[in-house]
This record gives C-alpha cells, structure tokens and sequence, in this order.
C-alpha cells in the first residue's frame, strides 16, 4: 500500500460489474445514471451486481454518525400514512394492499411458480395439468379476455396485461423487468368516455400478478381503451401530485 | 465490545435483529402499526445516513419521511430470506438521499464530520442494529489494501455522495484521470471482496 494511486498496469475494463459499483457508490450523473437504472430495470444479472455491491458497502453506514431526528418527523410520517390510507387513495391503496397479500400468499417463489398461481386464481375449477410456461392457457369461461401489450422503450421487453371481463380479475405479467430500486412504473386506464385516469397499481416488475378490479374500474374496460406506463417515484404516484411522465402506452383489444 | 457474542442466537444484536426482521414480514403483510416500531428501532441510524449525504437538516427530516412512507408503502419490497433487515434499510435510505441529491433538489454534498453531531449512548438500539460484522471486517480489509488517496476517493463517494465530476473537481484532476484511479480501486476491491466469498 502506498498514499499514491496505482497508476501501473491497463486501463480497467468497465464491464458492468464495475458501471454497477459505480452506480451502488452514487458516483454516476445524468444520462450515465439514467442508463445504470434502465439496466437494473432490464437486466437481471446487473441488477443482482448491483445488490452484492449494496451489500457489501452496507456496512460502511456504520460510520456514520446517529443522530435524533425532530419528533415531529414521526408525526409527519403517520399523518401521510394516515391520510393516504383514509383519503382518496382509498382504492389504490386497496389494491396495493389486495396485491401485497397475493405477493405474500406467493411467498418469494419463482417467476414460474407465480405464473402457476395466477393461472390457478384465474381458473380455480380447472386442473392445472400444463407446465408454466407452454402455450396452453388455462380454460376460461364466458366472455373473451382482453388483452393489451404495452412495449418498454426499445427494450424488447412489454408488460402484458390481461382481463378477463368476468372474473374481474386482471393479470399483470412483467417478467424480465427488474427493479431500479429508484423509481416504480403505474399502470393506468385511460377511460374512453374522457373522465379522470384510473389506477391499475404499480408494476411488480419480474413478476406476473392477478388483482381484482373495482367495479368502477372495470366497467371502463373494453375493447379499444387505453392504458398507459408512468414512471413515479417508489411506491407509484404520491397524492397530490401529477402523474410522472407517459414511458410506455398500449391498448386493450379483444381475443 | 460485543464481537463473539454477536454470533450468538441470544445476544441482543441478534434479537434486535430478528425483531426487525418480524416487524418488516408484519408491514409488508399490511399491519401499520408494524411501521413505529421499525421507526424507533431505526430512525437514528437512517436519518444519520440521510443527513450525512444531504449536508441540511431539513433536508434530510424531509429524506426521512420518504424512506419511512416509502417503506410502507413498498414494505414487499424486501425479501426476508436475503438481507438482514437493517442493511437493507440502510441502503435503502442512502440510495433515497443520493437520489436527491441528484435530482436537483437540494446541492448538500460533504458535511464536516464534526458537524454531524454523534449520538454514541443515547442512540437507541445504535450497537445492536450494526450490520453484520464479518461483512463490515471484509469490506475494511478489502478497502485497506488500496492505496490511501483512492481510498480516500471511493469513501468520499460513499459517505458524501460525490459524484466523480466532484472528486476530480475536489482533487484538481482531470475527471478522467479520476475515473481511471476508481476504477483500478474498484476492480481491486471486487477481486479482494471476491476473493473473500471463495474462500
């Protein structure tokens, strides 16, 4: 060890174990920042580096020097708490939760094993004799699914969300998509008769999830209707304020 | 100091742990009340981190508010088989205040240490929520065997916040100068970390 860098030997390589140290280290700005969290939005092997680097820099927060916030910080933190829970945000809070508990019944499972429980949700009377997967779908009775494909970008990678009219249940699959661990993406249905967005929840990203809708969501579902992508800061879109920008859009259509 | 003890089911960093761990399976199942006493466990620590990185205090009560709001609202988030609880919540905190910092909101950057106000006994529950210890030695060794200025630089970046346009700035280098003394430290320290999981 020396108190002068080592200026010997070649120039690293900057492979993305080490853009992902850069990232976890908070070294990046602007459009290098932005590409670091698309990747760990898209790429699960970046991702996963960047969690190691989190990890094994954790520790270091123990140097950091404790200190008492205001009591008032706790106060601030239950009203908001409150209030989102009581308020307006009623029915996405709802959902959220529906969906928290659903995530939770599916434990930390495989992508593939989710996808079977979603099929056995949908379906609860029909065996589920096909492997996750294939191409078979699950018997479902009555009317036709709809189903809209909503592309990320140039990512190559789509949501696909999926309703069936009358179960009212709605399948969200975002396999491939991971975490960025900054922001999360909200999925919204655009009413045809030109009333105010609805929620359809934040994006589970990497994961396919079944969530049942109001019915003052799904009655605005039909054939031709819109939804869009917003990206919002973690935990979807806070109260109060405009939805973040349009990242993706897509429309429903009839099968 | 508590350092064998820590490896013991029964010491207090160990229940203080899984208490966490309990209370953040109770959250993400949809118990609120699970949320206050995450807070009184963890405040200190976390808002530490917050201050540390945004340099303001307000900022950094408002930083505060957010990764608490935030964790209930995305308690799902975290996977209890994976991380001890209160490393994931420190990261978690540290990554919601750079990610102010570089949206602009505030420009804090460095606080002087002697700023930071230590909380050493009154903290509650401080010794007993350090993340895990044989992680944090490994990480020292590991830091240790680079060389003191890029060391130096690496630790500005973590506890500070810098990005490498601030450290080349700060150092009075040509940024990519700097960039090439991080990265030949972070390609060391990557090796030496791995090394350390192989063995």
């Amino acid at each position: 060890m020396s108190d002068y860098p080592d200026n010997t030997g070649p120039e690293p390589k900057r492979d993305d174990p080490m853009i992902a140290a850069e990232y976890a280290l908070g070294l990046l700005e602007g459009e290098e920042l932005m590409n670091a969290r698309g990747k760990t939005g898209s790429d699960a092997d970046f991702a996963w580096r960047k969690e190691w680097w989190d990890n094994w820099f954790a520790p270091l927060t123990d140097e950091m020097a404790g200190m008492e916030p205001s009591s008032d910080v706790w106060t601030r933190i239950s009203e908001e708490v409150n209030g989102a829970r009581k308020a307006g945000g009623a029915q996405v809070i709802d959902l959220t939760s529906r969906l928290r508990r659903w995530q939770w019944t599916a434990g930390i499972t495989s992508a593939a094993a989710a996808v079977l429980m979603a099929v056995m949700v949908f379906a609860p009377g029909s065996e589920p004799v096909t492997a996750p997967g294939t191409t078979q779908t699950p018997q479902l009775a009555a009317a036709d699914p709809l189903v809209a494909q909503v592309p990320i970008g140039d990512t190559g990678l789509r949501l696909d969300v999926t309703y069936i009219p009358d179960s009212e249940k709605m399948l969200v699959a975002a396999i491939g998509l991971t975490a960025d661990g900054v922001h999360d993406h909200e999925l919204w249905l655009v009413p045809a008769d030109g009333s105010e967005l609805q929620s359809l929840g934040v994006v589970a990203p990497g994961e396919v999830r079944s969530m049942e809708l109001p019915a003052n969501v799904a009655r605005n579902l039909e054939n031709g209707v819109q939804i869009v992508l917003t990206r919002e800061p973690i935990g979807g879109k806070p109260e109060g304020v405009d939805a973040g920008p349009v990242v993706a859009q897509g429309a429903f259509s009839q099968v | 100091m508590a350092g064998d003890a820590r490896t013991s089911a029964n010491d207090p960093a160990t229940i203080a742990r899984e208490r966490l761990r309990a209370a953040m399976v109770r959250l993400a199942g949809g118990d609120s009340g699970a949320l206050e006493e995450i807070y009184t466990a963890t405040r200190v620590k976390l808002f530490g981190i917050c201050f540390r990185i945004l340099g303001d205090r307000k900022e950094a009560e408002d930083a505060l508010q957010d990764v608490y709001v935030n964790l209930w609202q995305r308690a799902d988030r975290y996977d209890p088989t994976r991380a001890s609880p209160i490393s994931w919540l420190a990261t978690f905190a540290r990554n919601r205040a750079i990610d102010r910092l570089r949206t602009g909101k505030v420009r804090g950057g460095a606080v002087p240490v002697e700023e930071a106000n230590p909380l050493p006994d009154q903290a509650p529950l401080a010794d007993s929520l350090l993340v895990d210890a044989e992680n944090a030695a490994q990480i020292h060794t590991c830091l240790s065997a680079l060389d003191a200025n890029t060391q130096g630089h690496i630790r500005g970046a973590f506890f500070d916040g810098y990005t490498y346009a601030e450290l080349a700035e700060a150092a009075d280098v040509p940024l990519g100068t700097m960039k090439s003394w991080i990265r030949r430290g972070l390609q060391k320290l990557r090796a030496c970390l791995e090394a350390s999981e192989a063995s």
